[in-house]
């Protein structure tokens, strides 16, 4: 690949979920011969176990294909029909000679992206890297929340932008309607929309063209400096770190001494290529370009993604516009659990998955806690649900451990009286976001003061007051101290079928959210937008949406500020005592509801013992909701049939595990499911 | 009378065995067996696996009757029990046939197999030398020809399965015959001369009140019968019953109602002369099932038929279940087994303590402290106390150097059990 060929296109694919961007990116491989259809297999790009078992993109992944086109052609002749497949040299097949006669040749280097809403961040981080994407929506779907916010995510970056209906070998496809939704909605013609079917094939040649066509090609080098941006970093265990970088000025050539101008450290290049999507060797990355380097980086805390490289010795003055950093939005602990055959997994081991998985996937965090019921685990941030789900099955599937997982939480700004650190009741010292005011000990640097001054500012803390960061209801500080708690609230974008709009509203209400405004997408569709505390969110509104609309609602949201409101920390008691890990923040005026559900749940989880067992949701003290679960009075083995004494001691042998495998408050044993129950919040 | 509980063969643990388990099946069960002592065992069970219908509730191996398998199972039915005659004591003490629903069986099989169990084990004669024979029978399949054969062929006693006199109740079991037939089927028995009869109920069907149990156990003793089986429905892993409740189809019954029907059953039981023997089953004086309490009492059986379980001295095994593997010859004739497991003394001292405390005469609690003591100090120690703590709690008696589980015990009985088996081998 050493002659530079003279055209690039850059594009993410990007889409709602499941409207079948993996899917065309299978066919975009295929079409450009970059896999014989003897190794296509469904989508390719999907590589993670979990990916493949789910059928869902979790990590965006980027591939260079070349491809021929004519100017000026609508449509184009596929690369998969005029050349032989593609070898097992691994080469990538360079489409010269002969062919020339189907026209220029264009690097196109694409990343399928994912399209839930937990992994927006990574569908930012592809955007930057990019000129241009395709804009996928399901001609049997129509527009849905996160083609929106997916769309508007690449119009900020100024991206150019091709929508693309798919699907349309479906029998329910509406191709026309959904192009008048989408011209409703995004402002794109409805006749510029290129129909195809990632399925079959169809309208894929179309789509070719219009890439090379209508996407413009990378913006000339504006310096004369090495400047890369990285998009995306992933850790393997043979070569450590390999990061995926953008070249925007400059050249990057294997060999080279680089600097990430962010973090300032240094390393050597030791291997360049483009995934290809084998991963395929180049000695040499210009303006435009996009490809892998490793550079012997040891841990993915080493990198920052966003960071521009530069030369060593020849380094940039400015850096690349970067992005933020995801931030981790619903928390919860992770435990031991005790095994089946009654081993128990310990700390260390879970110590060893979490710290391996982190190795993986930088975007979740943790840290050592300690629970009486549970011993000790971790404090574990997620960027949402989704993350979470998937983080405690990889740390089961990968890290060979079992877990218990505790009911997720946001997190929480509590403004609190004083200038003094707060600690918490289990001991912990808060994290501290901004301070008005000077510690009385003067121990603090002059520069700390000023930032968290400054903050104080920019979150409107009153004079003499300390804003800390809680994401567990354990460490919520004792009341007195408490000034006011503060909670995300969250925009949310829900694409609502007509005539379930009044449900949706009446659910949106009752999760205390704020009617901001209702717009007409289509005939059968509305677009409403609430604000609403996250925490209402994660508490199954997702699940109550998709059931009211039976399935056809779609929504998305992103957190835009923290707000104070009522909150209050509720315990749950156990046979008279508290069990921290079933603790929750709740609004005042939920409480009892919540409570109720909540030692509902418990109810069914806890076996009955033999004496009674009260269960009580208590607020500062205060019995909100109580429950009982009676002593059991008989518990006689069915039948000894036919002398099978084996099969009786064997099913008191399993009943003897079970019991080791609960968790013991007081004399009351717990079973470690009923820490889940109370994830599943249904009512 | 109390009679003493044997000792849970922890001396025989030293004899050597090849630790079999799980079971691919090659194993047949002679091979086990060749061990053991001849003649250990003075009972024998058969286990006949044709229904024709499975009842919703039934965990037992069955299979829907295809009447074209009874004349094969028979017939190697006959081989193996002549391959384990070796091992079979004559006299016979006890037999019982279960099933499965052996009334099933056409009276022509039965004569058949009943005079071949006669041929080995002088059963004809039974009745005569004080023997127990027993056949389990559903009501719907007992006729006057049946009847006599098993009469004939030296049968002491039918188990009659009526579960229920509500015809409601049955249809919640799925459990397919009409009350009514219950009392022509023991009639038809009594007429026979098989007097012994006794009768199996189940309380806590989902919707049954206290009133309709009563009712249950009232007709029951109406019919003359000598005993009864009372069995609180379970929802055993794999049965259409228990995939119903998970689906949501019923309410299970009411904890606390179910708890009082177990107490009510020893109540209006004991006041028609029917005391309790063990959990779940009443008898008048002397009419105990003497098959059972050979299970109970850690004896000696020999098992025959798919899925049937034996235990000789400790030794514990079990059929493969399914039919076509249990009619398939092996070279010496006994029956390929699922699993074996030998001689223990821990596992056998919680076994002891498991089946014995079912009963109200309890175990022997000098002879289980010395069994626990034989392994460790520390194992008597833990069920010693293990004592101490239920009687402080209720559940359990010290009298005679017996214990025996109270009336509260017996209602906790599994947790009873449990927490026995927890002292003796806490791993
Ligand atoms: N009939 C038909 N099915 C399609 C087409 N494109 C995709 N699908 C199917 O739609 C489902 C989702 O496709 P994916 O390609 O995984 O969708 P995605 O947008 O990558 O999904 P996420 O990565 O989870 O957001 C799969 O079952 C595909 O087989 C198409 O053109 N026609
Ligand atoms: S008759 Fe007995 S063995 Fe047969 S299915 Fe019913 S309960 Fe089970
Ligand atoms: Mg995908």
């Amino acid at each position: 690949m050493s002659d530079q060929p003279p055209n690039i296109r850059n594009f993410s694919i990007i889409a709602h979920i499941d409207h079948g961007k993996s899917t065309l990116a299978d066919r975009l491989l295929q079409a450009t011969n970059a896999v014989s259809s003897r190794e296509a297999r469904d989508q390719i790009l999907d590589s993670m176990d979990l990916e493949r078992e789910r059928g869902i993109t979790i990590k965006a992944s980027a591939v260079t294909v070349m491809h021929r086109h004519k100017m000026g052609s609508k449509t184009d002749d596929l690369e998969a029909e005029f050349e032989a497949p593609v070898d097992d040299t691994g080469e990538h097949k360079t489409a010269k000679g002969q062919a020339a006669e189907h026209g220029d040749l264009f690097m196109m280097n694409f990343i399928d992206t994912p399209g839930h809403v937990d992994f927006n961040y990574e569908v930012s981080r592809a955007l930057k890297a990019c000129e241009g994407a395709v804009l996928v929506v399901d001609s049997t779907q129509g527009v849905q929340a996160q083609t929106l916010v997916n769309a508007y995510l690449a119009v900020n970056e100024n991206l150019t932008i091709i929508p693309v209906i798919n699907k349309i070998d479906l029998p329910s496809a509406q191709p026309d309607e959904v192009a008048d939704e989408i011209e409703q909605t995004l402002g794109f013609k409805a006749e510029d929309c290129i129909l195809v079917s990632a399925k079959t094939g169809q309208g894929i040649k179309e789509l070719l063209a219009a890439i090379c066509e209508r996407l413009p090609a990378p913006r000339k080098p504006v310096v004369e400096q090495l400047r890369a941006l990285i998009f995306d970093a992933v850790y393997d265990d043979y070569r450590g770190v390999v990061v995926y970088a953008r070249i925007f000025d400059g050249r990057l050539r294997v060999g080279d001494k680089i600097r990430m101008m962010g973090t300032q450290r240094t390393f050597q290049v030791t291997d360049m290529g483009k995934m290809t999507p084998k991963p395929v060797r180049v000695k040499e990355l210009g303006p435009g370009e996009t490809g892998y380097v490793v550079a012997a980086i040891r841990s993915l805390k080493d990198v920052r993604i966003g960071d521009t490289i530069t030369l060593e010795n020849n380094p940039a003055t400015e850096a690349l516009e970067g992005y933020q950093p995801p931030r981790q939005m619903v928390f919860c602990d992770f435990y031991p659990a005790t095994k089946e055959e009654g081993e128990s997994t310990d700390f260390e081991d879970l110590r060893e998955a979490v710290e391996k998985l982190s190795l993986n996937d930088s975007s979740f965090t943790f840290q050592p806690v300690h629970s009486e019921a549970l011993g000790f685990g971790f404090r574990c941030g997620f960027l949402g649900l989704l993350h979470m789900d998937i983080i405690q099955e990889r740390l089961e599937r990968e890290g060979g451990v079992e877990i218990v997982q505790t009911a997720p939480t946001v997190s929480y700004h509590v403004v609190c009286r004083g200038v003094e650190d707060v600690v918490s009741p289990t001991g912990q010292v808060l994290k501290v976001i901004a301070r008005s005011g000077v510690r009385h000990d003067g121990s603090q640097r002059g520069d700390v003061v000023e930032a968290l001054a400054k903050a104080a500012k920019d979150h409107g803390i009153p004079d003499g007051h300390t804003l800390v960061e809680v994401h567990n209801p354990a460490e919520l500080p004792n009341g007195s101290v408490i000034a006011e708690i503060r909670e995300p609230i969250c925009r949310v974008d829900l694409m609502i079928p007509k005539n379930n709009i009044g449900d949706i509203m009446k659910l949106c209400m009752d999760r205390r959210g704020l009617y901001k405004s209702q717009s007409f997408v289509s005939p059968t569709r509305d677009l409403l937008q609430f604000e609403m505390p996250l925490a209402e969110i994660i508490y199954d509104f997702f699940d109550k949406m998709k059931g009211m609309t039976s399935g056809y609602g779609t929504m998305d949201y992103e957190v835009i500020r923290y707000q104070p409101d009522n909150l209050v920390k509720m315990d749950i008691l156990v046979n008279g005592e508290a069990v921290e890990a079933l603790s929750i923040i709740v609004h005042r005026d939920r409480a009892e509801q919540r409570g109720r559900v909540l030692l509902t749940k418990l109810k069914d989880q806890i076996p009955r013992h033999q004496f009674e067992i009260p269960l009580q949701a208590a607020i500062g003290g205060k019995i909100i909701a109580r429950e009982t679960i009676k002593a059991f009075r008989k518990d006689v083995l069915a039948k000894c049939y036919g002398g099978d004494v084996s099969r009786k001691r064997k099913l008191l042998e399993k009943q003897k595990e079970g019991k080791k495998r609960m968790k013991n408050v007081g004399s009351v044993s717990i079973p470690q499911e009923a820490f889940m129950a109370v994830l599943d919040t249904g009512d | 009378m109390p009679s003493p509980t044997p000792p849970p063969h922890a001396s025989s643990a030293s004899r050597s065995l090849p630790v079999l388990s799980g079971g691919d099946g090659t194993q047949p069960a002679g091979r086990v067996l060749a061990s053991t002592r001849r003649h250990a065992a003075a009972s024998l069970y058969i286990h006949v696996p044709f229904c024709f219908h499975k009842c919703h509730y039934c965990d037992f191996y069955s299979i829907v009757d295809t009447r074209d398998r009874q004349e094969p199972f028979v017939h190697r039915l006959e081989h193996e029990l002549e391959a384990l005659s070796p091992w079979v004591r004559r006299p016979l003490d006890t037999l019982f046939v279960g099933g499965g629903t052996p009334s099933l069986l056409s009276p022509s099989l039965w004569r058949r197999l009943l005079r071949r169990l006669d041929e080995l084990f002088g059963t004809a004669s039974m009745a005569g030398r004080g023997g127990e024979f027993t056949v389990e029978c559903n009501p719907e399949t007992v006729t006057d020809d049946l009847a006599a054969a098993l009469a004939a062929g030296g049968v002491t006693r039918v188990s009659m399965g009526a579960q229920s006199f509500h015809p409601g109740h049955l249809k919640t079991l799925e459990r397919w015959h009409d009350p009514a037939n219950v009392p022509l089927a023991l009639e038809r028995m009594r007429q026979a001369g098989i007097v012994r009869q006794s009768i199996d109920l189940i309380f806590g069907i989902p919707g049954q009140t206290m009133d309709e149990w009563l009712q249950d156990l009232e007709i029951a003793c109406s019919l003359g019968t000598e005993h009864l089986s009372c069995y609180g429905l379970t929802y055993e892993q794999g049965t259409a019953m228990n995939a119903r409740l998970e689906r949501g189809d019923f309410q299970p019954i009411d904890h606390d109602l179910e708890a009082d029907m177990f107490d009510a059953t020893v109540e209006r039981l004991g006041r028609h002369g029917l005391r309790r023997y063990e959990l779940s089953n009443f008898a008048r004086p002397g009419a105990e099932c003497r098959h059972n309490l050979v299970y109970w009492r850690q004896g000696n059986w020999i098992a025959a038929g798919p899925s049937a379980s034996g235990h000789v001295d400790g030794l514990r095994w079990k059929n493969r279940p399914r039919l076509d593997d249990y009619l398939q010859d092996t070279p010496d004739r006994t029956a390929l087994i699922a699993d074996a497991e030998t001689p223990d003394p821990v596992r056998n001292l919680v076994e002891a303590m498991m089946t014995g405390l079912r009963l109200a005469e309890g175990v022997d609690a000098r002879a289980m402290l010395s069994f626990a003591a034989a392994i460790d100090d520390r194992r008597r120690d833990r069920l010693a106390s293990w004592a101490t703590r239920l009687g402080e709690r209720g559940m359990l008696e010290a009298a005679d150097d017996r214990w025996r589980l109270t009336p509260t015990g017996m209602r906790l009985a599994n947790q009873a059990i449990l927490e026995a088996a927890e002292a003796i081998d806490p791993s």
